[in-house]
């Protein structure tokens, strides 16, 4: 049974390969039985897998072969599975075969049926390599395949140059993060002369001192990765434009998986983190700091999609809170059910867009609830667990990371504070969404309703998104034992009870309209404050300014530099010299005998003169 | 009187001259071009294997000849280059119904003087085999009947080699008033001893008539313009045979003169050779740059590569150690330089064979990619090893070329080299960027040439990457027998 890991990844490649290999030459019915197929089988050995080895959860590896030899540097092509990974493998698989099923209707009248599923197809294999690799290495090239297909994906609709421009943007960005982690891979094999993380764990207790220059150095390195890959604060600007791929790729990509791969990567390589105390509080900030900001910035969006993604850079942020706090295991709680119910919702999402001849902005919906009931159902469900309403699936793990925040040493409190003014903006910014395009008016109709290939993931999904705070989670032994304490007493009330608080005043506001806060928002300084927070606090025009610009300016600088100017100098001299040489070649026999003659003079004169 | 081991010696030069006196009487019973082609070929091969088995140390026959290593290695690689060249002018002349049995004759004979040329130790031989070569030549070049290209091409080389022969002679003579002597050691001797005493300026001068009368056979700057008229005029067999069997030979008697006389102590000699040198490089090369005859292209490039191969005697004159190593290196170069010529030619042949007109125009390749796959394979490698690219034997022989310009500090002409290779790549490549233009223009022309045409051509090919990836056992064998 336990062989079969090799397949898990190695089906979804396979169908990719044949993919490529038929360029688009095979029917839909076979592409989607390919696509959504290959990841189907890996999700039932996922399945397969996790009741055997759930059976005696003792860690294992395989290894295939190794890459290369050169001395120390023996990376090996391997595998390593532990509680950890069959989690991650678990919804990877799982909820990416529901959002391949999915894709198969929704992307029924595309041309390129086929390259989407190759690009699923590969992401999904990529994805699968990063959470089975053994090695930071292994890892890495992972890292780098769901950063391609990403960037493939986000672009998918490439026709428009607007796709194409927020690609590259997704790519570079992440690019940033992805070299400070490469340096700290180099700093991670130059001291501790391996890559392999239960090595390199051991190894880094044996030779650094907790607290010391080195690890904070590499652990920070291998946060701005992570950082980078899970759109957190200061690199998470490409997140938000990356909603110009189709929905279920933000579903899939942007939502459930690939971004969620740094908190991942602290998760896997927290024995290293655990010796950097400032680089753990670092995380606890950014993911504070991420999560206020991007729930600021939510409440203010008009477009379903990009309200999606920040909702997404603000729950990564209570990953970060809990990794930074030390309570790993409810960070990856929170990565399992936000899997389950932000795949949900971006789903959801899809299907409205679906039946709404492609409307994104929501002030154009309403009145939906009566028309499209399945989804409805399935957006309000994606909400209250969203929103952390009690006995949703996101409540438990929220619950979890913030009353393990409370405990924090001298720091908690005001984390937690943090937190709980992010769980009642959660509830506002994703009821204000229900609201708005549920209730009310209809302002578009819908011309077509979802049909079981989209209902039904969407049916799985609310169920997981309900029910999926009571699976237990086999992380017992990855993670160091004494995890925080958490939070009794009024604290652990208000964190249960502060989201309904944020579902009232959406209520008060968009559905009941007993507050009124037209003229307040309209006032200029509001105004002013909400166009700040509309553009996602001025970061990409920070950006813009700071590297963007200047950058340009340089490009379109150098375009017509000098260096090419010598070039090109070059080019016209060798022409004119050939024109004039051409023009010698007159095909005159005198002329060619004077030039023997010439010749023979310069001869002498030089063999005569230069004795 | 000769002794038995001397005739011996001298047997490939017998059996080549045998095999002009059987193809005379042969053409004199009975007309047939594939007879005449068979009898060539069959001599040419006599002559091959007539070479096995002579001492490598070398024998001096005669004061004329000396039939060693270097020569007889020379005599074999003409040989060689002798059936290729027969065997694709059969499919040549075949289109062009005339009286050909005689370009085979003319062929034996031209082939029978660049022998005599390279093992030549004497100025009357040499002037024997040159001239021997000459005269056939103004035969080939001239044989289409209508063409007038080729009549005036003909005639451009008639009168310009008359007058460097003229030259050579001249030079010879003054040598002679010098030294008392027409033999190549004795001379070396003599001038060992003039350089220290007496004055020079006649030895100087004669050395600048007779390096002339061989820039002009190599056709080096200044003396490279009828080049591209004569390789344009020829028939393209024949350019091939002019660019790789005359020049090749001219080559070795031009190495075998300078160190074996010792001319590379002479300052002046290595500072004109230098001059030449550095503008045949960069004359070459900027006159192929926009030209769309590729006959005039190869003669171009031939210009530009005996300006490379001129930077191996060179450095003779700076470092004196390096004289062994550049006997390695000049054969390796002229051989590789010998092989990719052929091929390159070989293709215009084979173009030309199928139809009445030469075809030799670039746009006579455009889209050949798509028509003829391998031969156009095979240009392309012989365009690459020209230009020097690695896995061909082109980029070996600019190695050495580097190695040795580098080792003997020759800055000047290494960024020429330099220069030159880089001009050079604009115009090979361009050539193999015309061949895959235009898939669309897809004429399936029916295969009119005869399977040995395309096998020597494959062949060539096949050698050109041997030599490029593998040259290891010629390097070895060149530096043992030289």
């Amino acid at each position: 049974m336990l062989q079969n890991t090799v397949l898990i990844p190695l089906l979804p490649l396979l169908s990719a390969v044949i993919l490529i290999a038929t360029a688009g030459r095979l029917p839909k019915r076979l592409v989607a039985t390919l696509g959504a197929g290959s990841v189907g089988l890996s999700a039932i050995l996922v399945a397969q897998l996790s009741i055997a080895w759930l059976d005696n959860p003792v860690p294992y590896s395989l290894h295939l072969w190794t890459w290369m030899s050169v001395g120390d540097f023996q990376p090996g092509i391997a595998f390593y599975v532990d509680g950890l990974t069959v989690v991650m493998m678990s919804v990877i698989t799982g909820v990416g075969f529901l959002i391949h099923l999915y894709s198969t209707e929704f992307m029924q009248d595309d041309d390129d049926y086929s390259r989407y599923f190759t690009y699923m197809n590969l992401f999904v294999g990529a994805m699968l390599i990063l959470v089975l690799a053994d090695n930071l290495l292994l890892l890495y090239l992972g890292w780098e395949g769901v950063g391609v297909c990403s960037y493939l994906l986000v672009g998918f609709w490439y026709k428009d140059p607007a796709n194409g421009a927020a690609a590259r943007k997704a790519f570079i960005v992440t690019r940033i993060g992805d070299t400070a982690m490469a340096l700290g891979l180099f700093l991670l094999f130059t001291e501790l002369r391996t890559l392999e993380i239960q090595q390199l764990a051991a190894a880094a207790n044996l030779q650094w001192e907790p607290g010391g220059n080195l690890p904070i150095l590499a652990c920070a390195l291998l946060l701005g990765g992570a950082v980078g890959k899970s759109a957190q604060l200061p690199l998470h600007t490409w997140l938000p434009d990356a909603m110009a791929g189709p929905t279920p790729v933000s579903a899939l990509i942007h939502a459930a998986t690939m971004v969620t791969a740094g908190v991942y990567l602290i998760a896997r390589t927290h024995a290293l983190f655990l010796m950097a105390p400032p680089v753990m509080l670092a995380v606890a900030i950014i993911g504070v700091a991420t999560l206020l900001l991007a729930a600021f910035t939510a409440l203010n969006q008009t477009d379903i999609k990009r309200i999606l993604a920040y909702s997404t850079i603000s729950q990564i942020g209570y990953m970060f809170l809990a990794l930074g706090v030390g309570a790993f295991s409810a960070g990856i709680f929170h990565l399992m059910t936000h899997a389950f119910f932000k795949a949900l919702l971006f789903l959801a999402a899809g299907a409205v867009i679906h039946c709404l001849h492609h409307e994104h902005n929501i002030f154009r919906m309403g009145g939906l609830r009566t028309r499209l009931p399945v989804v409805f159902w399935s957006f309000l469900i994606g909400s209250a667990a969203l929103a952390a309403l009690p006995f949703t699936s996101g409540w438990y793990s929220k619950d979890e990371i913030l009353l393990a925040t409370w405990t924090m040493p001298w720091a908690g409190p005001w984390l937690w504070a943090g937190g709980i003014l992010g769980a009642i903006l959660t509830a506002l910014y994703s009821f204000r969404l229900v609201f708005i395009v549920f209730w009310g008016e209809a302002k578009t109709e819908p011309d077509r309703q979802p049909e079981w290939r989209m209902a039904g993931p969407l049916a799985l999904l609310c169920l997981l998104s309900v029910v999926g705070g009571f699976i237990a989670q086999p992380l017992d032994q990855v993670f160091p034992a004494h995890q925080p304490e958490h939070a009794t007493g009024a604290v652990a009330w208000i964190t249960m009870g502060i989201a309904i608080l944020g579902v009232i005043v959406a209520y008060l506001i968009y559905l009941s309209k007993q507050w009124s806060v037209e003229a307040g928002l309209n006032s200029p300084g509001m105004s002013r404050l909400r166009e700040f927070w509309y553009s996602g606090w001025g970061m990409d025009r920070f950006y813009d300014s700071l590297f963007v610009s200047p950058y340009k300016t340089l490009a379109r600088i150098m375009r017509n530099e000098p260096i090419d100017q010598l070039y090109n100098g070059i080019v016209q001299l060798s022409l004119w010299l050939h024109g004039w040489l051409s023009d010698q070649q007159s095909g005159q026999l005198r002329r060619y005998a004077a030039s023997m003659v010439v010749g023979l003079i310069l001869l002498v004169a030089v063999l005569a003169g230069a004795r | 009187m000769m002794t038995p081991t001397e005739l011996y010696a001298l047997a490939p030069f017998i059996w080549l001259s045998v095999g002009v006196i059987v193809l005379m009487l042969q053409i004199a019973f009975s007309r047939s071009l594939n007879g005449a082609c068979w009898v060539t070929n069959l001599t040419l091969l006599v002559a091959l294997y007539s070479m096995v088995g002579h001492d490598p140390a070398g024998i001096q026959v005669t004061p004329l000849m000396r039939i060693d290593a270097l020569g007889l290695m020379f005599c074999a690689v003409i040989i060689c280059g002798s059936v290729v060249t027969s065997l694709l002018a059969r499919d040549y002349l075949k289109q062009r119904p005339a009286e050909n049995e005689e370009f085979f004759l003319l062929l034996l004979l031209a082939t029978l003087g660049a022998c005599v040329l390279v093992c030549a130790t004497h100025v009357a031989s040499l002037l024997l085999g040159l001239e021997l070569l000459g005269v056939a030549l103004y035969g080939l070049i001239a044989y289409p009947e209508k063409g007038e290209r080729s009549l005036e091409a003909a005639i451009k080389y008639l009168v310009l080699s008359g007058a460097a022969s003229a030259t050579l002679l001249f030079g010879f003579a003054l040598l002679y008033a010098a030294t008392g002597t027409m033999d190549f050691a004795i001379l070396a001797d003599k001038l060992d001893t003039i350089q220290v005493n007496s004055n020079p300026i006649i030895v100087l001068t004669a050395a600048a008539f007779i390096l002339s009368g061989l820039a002009f056979k190599l056709s080096v700057a200044p003396f490279h313009m009828w080049t591209p008229d004569v390789y344009e005029g020829a028939p393209a067999p024949i350019t091939g045979f002019l660019a790789t069997v005359s020049k090749g030979a001219v080559f070795v008697v031009l190495l075998r003169w300078f160190i074996d006389g010792q001319l590379y102590e002479f300052r002046g000699i290595i500072l004109g050779l230098s001059a030449v040198a550095i503008a045949s490089m960069l004359v070459g090369n900027l006159l192929a740059l926009r030209q769309d005859n590729i006959k005039r292209i190869l003669a171009y490039s031939s210009i530009a590569q005996f300006g490379y191969l001129l930077v191996v005697l060179i450095a003779c004159g700076t470092l004196t150690e390096s004289i062994p190593l550049a006997r390695e290196a000049a054969s390796y170069y002229l051989l590789a330089y010998i092989i990719t010529t052929l091929g390159a030619t070989g293709l215009l042949t084979l173009l030309s064979s199928e139809s009445a007109r030469e075809r030799d125009h670039i746009g006579d390749i455009v889209g050949l990619f798509w028509r003829r796959p391998l031969l156009s394979l095979g240009f392309t490698v012989a365009m690459l090893s020209l230009a020097g690219i690695p896995l061909t034997a082109g980029f070996i022989g600019k190695f050495y070329i580097f190695k040795i310009g580098a080792d003997a500090e020759l800055w000047a002409l290494m960024s020429a080299v330099i220069v030159g290779s880089g001009l050079g790549i604009f115009y090979y490549l361009r050539l193999v960027f015309n061949m895959t233009k235009n898939p669309r223009q897809v004429h399936a022309l029916p295969q009119q040439t005869s399977l040995e045409g395309r096998s020597v051509l494959l062949l060539l090919t096949l050698l050109i990457l041997a030599l490029g990836v593998y040259p290891q056992p010629l390097m070895d064998y060149l530096s043992a027998i030289l």
